[in-house]
């Protein structure tokens, strides 16, 4: 049994897809107004940092942009990690 | 379409919801013990909780012919409690010859603790020692990589533990490789905002094939979707995948999966 369907072309994922995506972008640009709009600041907020990098992600041309966000806003692991603990 | 959920927490349920995922095509599903929500203060709370999931649940269920299935333990959250953890693991054998049990589970990590670490182990050993199939809970969020790099590190380093008989779950686009790839099965979680979409879980059955892979709702008392898997039905219909390709992953893999289980019943399903 094969595992895909015959794959969509490019063209026809963006007609498929292009409303859903355009509605996220501008989810997204609404919610970085509304943290303009709010007093207080937010600009050194780790939080602010890693939605910048992942949006730099977004554009940056590369592929696995889904694992490469993901990974920016995961701890790290550390092999040593039973070692540091005392469990063998 | 028939399908099976592998993981979804009925006890939070209402019976409302049980007669609309058997009018979706629900047939059976498999329900983890998971944190309440509350950490609970005795081994009691447990033991009434397994007598929940072993007897009252499956009659629930029964009662618009869905098969009901359940994994026992003291999941993550709870594990910081070492004492109590041990209490609730030298219990579970009371229960191990219930006939819905499958296994140990969700066992898991949540905040990657030494202590969650070492309550870990001694599940994998009841496992091990009572022939048991296992399920993983995998961390959310920021803990889910180095958590489930460490689970796996553990599942790995344990020669005894067959790697065909555990289920690994709420897998994402930074895990689930390496879940596949050492031999275990995957979970896809389908959740409103955290763990996975239909739309990134059908990027991921198209990019890395439905071999041992397979889609949850995990359906709880926190935000969820109990009818999440029909979504990703519907999402890989419009994407243009085959009937056999869709009940492979949402009906086939959990049915071989769980099969691995002696409580399992495959006649009594469609």
């Amino acid at each position: 049994m094969s595992t895909n369907p015959e794959p969509r072309s490019a063209e026809q994922i963006l007609a498929e897809e292009f409303l859903l995506a355009r509605s996220r972008v501008l989810d997204l640009a609404a919610f970085l107004d509304r943290l303009e709009r709010a007093q207080g600041s937010t600009e050194h907020a780790t939080q602010m940092q890693l939605l910048s990098q992942g949006l730099n992600i977004l554009c940056d041309g590369e592929p696995e942009k889904a694992r490469r966000v993901q990974l920016l806003m995961s701890r790290e692991y550390d092999p040593a990690w039973r070692k540091n603990y005392g469990l063998h | 379409m028939d399908y099976i959920d592998p993981h979804i927490h009925m006890v939070s349920r209402t019976t409302d919801d049980y007669e609309t995922l058997a009018r979706m095509g629900c047939v059976a599903m498999s329900e983890p013990a998971f944190w309440a929500g509350f950490d609970r203060g005795s081994v009691d709370s447990f033991r009434d909780y397994f007598r929940q999931l072993t007897q009252f649940e499956p009659k629930r269920a029964a009662q618009f012919g869905i098969k009901h299935y359940t994994w026992l333990c003291i999941n993550a959250k709870e594990a910081e409690n070492v004492s109590l953890s041990r209490e609730v693991i030298a219990m579970i054998p009371e229960f191990l010859t219930a006939p819905n049990v499958l296994g140990i589970g969700e066992i898991g990590l949540n905040k990657n603790t030494k202590n969650e670490s070492t309550i870990f182990l001694e599940h994998v050993e009841l496992a091990v020692k009572y022939q048991q199939q296992i399920l993983i809970h995998t961390p959310h969020l920021e803990d889910k990589y180095q958590g489930t790099r460490m689970i796996l590190d553990m599942l790995m380093h344990d020669t005894r533990v067959d790697r065909s008989r555990v289920l690994v779950d709420h897998v994402e686009e930074h895990t689930i490789e390496a879940v596949l790839e050492n031999g275990f099965w995957a979970g896809m979680t389908l959740y409103p905002v955290t763990k996975c979409t239909p739309q990134r879980a059908a990027d991921m059955i198209e990019r890395y094939g439905p071999e041992r892979l397979m889609a949850n709702s995990a359906g709880d008392w926190g935000p969820s979707k109990p009818t999440a898997i029909p979504d990703l039905i519907m999402e890989l219909k419009r994407r243009g995948h085959t009937r056999e390709q869709i009940h492979r992953v949402v009906y086939e893999n959990p049915r071989r999966f769980f099969a691995q289980s002696s409580n399992f019943r495959t006649h009594d399903l469609p």
